[in-house]
């Protein structure tokens, strides 16, 4: 459930038989899956009609919704959803042409580069036409005569945000701390306009890689193909900033070429002590428990800076060690009151979907923004409401046991009386009825659905792990049979009875809460 | 953020009455009698505080825009790098700025003689303006102290400390809500909330209420914030016996969603469903009772979320006395202010948007009958540069903010106007606005119109007592 989305037979039976680590290792070999990008060419929407639906940002939702619910590649699209709360780029404020494949050739990066290195990554996604355009990179101008300055944003993000972080921290991931016990800025805004420098003179490359445009009669200006989507954002000397530059201790000379200068500059933040314990904490955050230990944060920061061959950044280190570590292994233990995470509404909806088999009739996985609160999940796979993420991880529940024991739960900040009711809605309508095109099959429950205990069991142990007491699913456990279900009963007189207990069990905070 | 106050027996016992008010078993054997004894206020009127919140940071300078030609003039070299009155750059035009002149009725002559207009599509908040409903609060920000170009450039942060982490969204975002960064649980208007627990004996959940996500600002020490959707309170269908026949399915449902549990994240969890439960019919009970007239509920208009947060606060307003209510603070927000590009593209429609809520909420208040007893006014991350990235502005500190109602003392400036430069000592680089007036004051004098005494302040805002005036006078 760390690791994945859902527990498919095949690796609950290959992860006894072979161990933990050799299971990772087979995963991280294992061809990854279509990509979005090739999704979106193959359901036809890079076409170029005078309906115009390079405009239309839905079909990004229908493709992240495609690729989280199907393909095996489970390890790699999971962590790869962790990365884009870390890296964030919204869907949202895209606009302009084919917002679905800028967003697509985002999460391409992610795929692509989840089991490689961050250095690659970090720049990777520095130079991706998502990110461009999310933070500003896109049309980045070097100073000029009139006052005009280089546009900070993204200068300002990817140390705060996607590196070293607000303080200076110790290798365990805990703040260091000065004279008087405080906390250390590990920056200051003269670093950030210094380094804003090194990220001008980028924009869309149109051209590149068969880049090309059409003219269209419905238009007076021509149309792009989407390959600028995919391209790295091209750099153009002549709008690139050549003075100095000196942040974090780091300096690059003024008149550095600019793809120089780039490599000097994320190679200082790659390379900086923060980072590697700052992302440690937010992918264990992600993957296996709001509150690690700073041992544990030790451990994988450590992988991070060599994974034992003398590298840094390994991510596969990282994902092992996170999902090895003896505290994401250990067995709940009931006097332990605060181990685990909230389940985000975006892992319950998808682990459900991959769960109980689903289906489309069509391929169209018509899917939209699920964002709303009131009668969706109130969380949408790439459409944070800001690159904050949907929930920032030092986040504090006001009014709770979990303030008052000091600990954070970054997911609680999607919580509240609005969202609790909305998602319990969308999810009795949806484990029935499915969305759109898209239809739950419970294909392997069907044949047993007139046997209660089993169904019951079945989904305990794929949807909590068998983590619902003896009370809850006795309380299922008598609803269920009151259905009267038989094997003579109708497929729909079956499926309202395996929607209905699995429902139930979505709602249960013993399964809400991943432990 | 140190502990601004200690646990005081009053809380204590508002704590109790809160929790009695939910349903779940209080530790403490209290009465009313004994609450009130203790209460800070027991009010006996009405009064609402709102908070608007920009989120992202709003462009001050083409909110509130430099008008008299020798200012504007400065502005627009510095947003557009050459002279001129027409749009150029992230300098608005000089001519679509006559309509929303502003011609104060009193108050100071503003540094450098300045005229101001406010944006172009801010037209019903001149109206406002001009009819004494709406005053300009300028270059308000977070401050530990009084605080001068030179302290601010000062290593010595022992005797000049600075907010935390400046510039920083999320970071300052907290800071305006609470006086503390990213973390922090407590804000002010739940602090207020708290002190007003107690005259909301009813209902005191609903003391503290966001009609957007979940924000700092409306949880109190006590106080808790509950969350409303624009659409009103969302009933669970499967325990609602209208929606759901089977009485068998909802028993179970509603076992399985409202078990305690001793795992804290899960009790948590089981915690907000059963408040959710249990104030649905509540407050759709009462909401039910208020509605607005036909040409007020236009003016809200559509497609606009802020004006669709603000229709349900005054729907929420409507049923103070269905509610038994006497002290509310409302949040509500707008997002897409950091502007870094396309300025001059998507801060109009932002614009637009906050005029038509505040608006129609106005209307609205007036038409309940409560104009002059609920006070709004907005926040912001921080305001932003007044120089230009080529089609946008950057992070920066102090802005210029509004405050509305009918007990503002509305139709003129308060606080000091900052030069228009990017070189002056009331600015700390490319017209980043070191405030001249802190939140501290501005959240104080709003603080002591919803009934809070001075000696409560420094509970609520920690370093109140570092400034030597608490009642800014716009209200």
């Amino acid at each position: 459930m760390q690791a994945q989305f859902s527990a498919p037979d095949a690796d609950i039976a290959s992860l006894k038989t072979e161990g933990y680590v050799p299971w990772l290792n087979a995963q991280f070999a294992a061809v990854p899956g279509q990509t979005g990008v090739a999704w979106l060419d193959s359901r036809g929407h890079n076409s170029i009609t005078s309906e115009q639906r390079y405009f239309w940002p839905q079909f990004g939702d229908f493709m992240i919704w495609n690729q989280l619910l199907t393909g095996p590649d489970q390890l790699r699209k999971r962590v790869a959803f962790a990365l884009s709360q870390f890296f964030v780029v919204s869907l949202s404020p895209i606009d302009g042409f084919y917002p679905p494949y800028v967003i697509g050739a985002y999460w391409d990066v992610l795929t692509a580069n989840a089991f490689g290195n961050f250095r690659t990554l970090l720049e990777k996604l520095t130079l991706n036409a998502g990110m461009g355009f999310f933070l500003n990179t896109k049309g980045n101008l070097k100073e000029d005569a009139n006052g005009r300055q280089p546009d900070e944003n993204y200068a300002r993000e990817v140390m705060q945000l996607f590196s070293i972080g607000l303080y200076e921290l110790n290798a365990d991931g805990t703040h260091r701390l000065d004279a008087n016990n405080q906390p250390i800025e590990t920056y200051g805004q003269s670093d950030i306009t210094n380094l804003a420098r090194v990220f001008t003179g980028y924009d869309w490359d149109y051209l590149s890689n068969g880049g090309n445009f059409t003219d269209v009669a419905w238009h007076d200006y021509d149309v792009p193909n989407t390959r600028f989507a995919t391209n790295p954002m091209k750099f153009t000397a002549g709008n690139h900033s050549s003075l100095a530059v000196s942040f974090l201790g780091t300096n690059i000379p003024a008149n550095t070429a600019g793809p120089e200068a780039l490599r000097i500059a994320l190679d200082a933040l790659f390379n900086h002590a923060n980072t590697g314990p700052f992302f440690a904490r937010q992918m264990i955050q992600r993957l296996v428990t709001s509150n690690p230990s700073p041992e544990y944060v030790g451990r994988v920061a450590a992988a991070f800076a060599n994974n034992g061959a003398n590298v840094r950044g390994d991510l596969k280190a990282v994902w092992t060690a996170i999902l090895t570590d003896d505290e994401a292994r250990a067995m709940p233990v009931a006097s332990d009151t605060l181990t685990g995470k909230l389940r985000e509404p975006v892992v319950r909806f998808v682990q459900w979907a991959r769960t109980a088999g689903v289906s489309s009739a069509d391929g169209d996985y018509e899917i939209y923004d699920l964002s709303g609160s009131d009668s969706a999940l109130g969380q949408s796979a790439l459409r944070s409401p800001s690159v904050f993420n949907f929930y920032r991880p030092g986040y504090v529940p006001p009014n709770t046991g979990i303030a008052t024991a000091g600990k954070q739960a970054p997911e609680f900040q999607l919580l509240n009386e609005t969202t609790t009711a909305g998602y319990i809605n969308f999810m009795q309508w949806v484990t029935r009825g499915g969305y759109n095109d898209f239809k739950p099959t419970y294909a392997a429950l069907l044949p047993i659905a007139h046997d209660v205990p089993a169904v019951i069991a079945w989904l305990n142990l794929r949807l909590t792990a068998n983590q619902l007491s003896a009370d809850s699913l006795m309380v299922i456990q008598n609803l269920a049979a009151a259905f009267g279900v038989t094997t003579a009963s109708t497929d729909s007189q079956k499926l309202d009875l395996l929607a209905t207990v699995a429902w139930l069990m979505l709602c249960s905070p013993e399964y809400l809460v991943q432990k | 953020m140190s502990e601004p106050c200690k646990w005081t027996r009053r809380l204590v016992l508002q704590r109790g009455l809160q929790l009695g008010a939910m349903g779940v078993a209080t530790p403490l054997a209290i009465n009313l009698a004994a609450v009130g004894e203790a209460a800070a206020f027991d009010a006996t009127d009405y009064k609402a505080l709102v908070c608007i919140f920009m989120y992202g940071g709003n462009d001050y300078a083409n909110t509130v825009v430099p008008y008299d030609p020798t200012n504007y003039a400065l502005y627009h070299q510095i947003r557009a790098g050459t002279g001129g009155e027409a749009a150029a750059g992230i300098a608005l035009a000089r001519a679509d700025l006559a309509a929303t002149a502003l011609a104060p009725s009193g108050g100071p002559v503003l540094t450098d003689n300045l005229q101001y207009a406010l944006a172009p599509e801010l037209i019903g908040l001149k109206s406002l303006f001009d009819t004494g409903k709406l005053a300009v609060q300028l270059n308000v920000g977070p401050l530990i102290k009084p605080t001068t170009l030179a302290q601010y450039n000062s290593t010595n942060k022992v005797t000049n400390p600075l907010p935390p982490k400046l510039f920083s969204h999320n970071d300052q975002q907290s800071v305006w809500q609470s006086n503390g960064s990213e973390g922090s649980t407590i804000g002010w208007g739940g602090r207020l909330g708290d002190i007003a627990l107690s005259s909301n004996s009813g209902n005191a959940l609903l003391t503290c209420i966001s009609a957007s996500g979940n924000a700092v600002f409306v949880a109190g020490r006590d106080a808790l914030q509950y969350q409303i959707s624009p659409g009103g309170a969302i009933r669970i269908r499967g325990i609602d016996p209208t929606q759901t026949n089977w009485a068998a399915l909802r028993s179970a449902l509603n076992a399985l969603i409202t078990r305690d549990s001793t795992h804290l994240f899960e009790k948590e969890y089981a915690v907000v469903t059963r408040r959710s439960i249990e104030f649905e019919s509540v407050v759709n009970d009462a909401l039910s009772g208020v509605n607005l007239s036909a040409p007020t509920n236009a003016l809200f208009g559509t497609g606009n979320p802020l004006a669709a947060q603000m229709k349900i606060v005054a729907r929420l307003i409507g049923a103070r006395s269905a509610l038994n209510l006497k002290r509310q603070v409302f949040f509500v927000s707008i997002g897409g202010f950091d502007n870094h590009n396309l300025l001059m593209q998507d801060h109009p429609k932002l614009m637009q948007r906050l005029n038509e809520a505040m608006s129609a909420f106005y209307a609205a208040t007036a038409e309940l009958g409560v104009a002059n007893q609920v006070t709004t006014f907005t926040a912001s991350d921080f305001g932003r540069t007044l120089s230009s990235n080529a089609d946008g502005s950057d992070h920066g500190w102090g802005g210029h903010h509004f405050v509305m109602g009918g007990a503002v003392n509305g139709g003129r400036f308060y606080g000091t106007a900052p030069h228009v430069s990017i070189q002056t000592d009331d600015q700390v680089g490319q017209g980043r606005l070191l405030p001249s007036t802190s939140i501290d004051q501005f959240a104080a004098t709003l603080a002591r119109w919803f009934g809070c005494s001075v000696g409560e302040l420094p509970g609520i805002l920690p370093n109140v007592g570092n400034f030597p005036n608490t009642s800014l006078g716009f209200v």
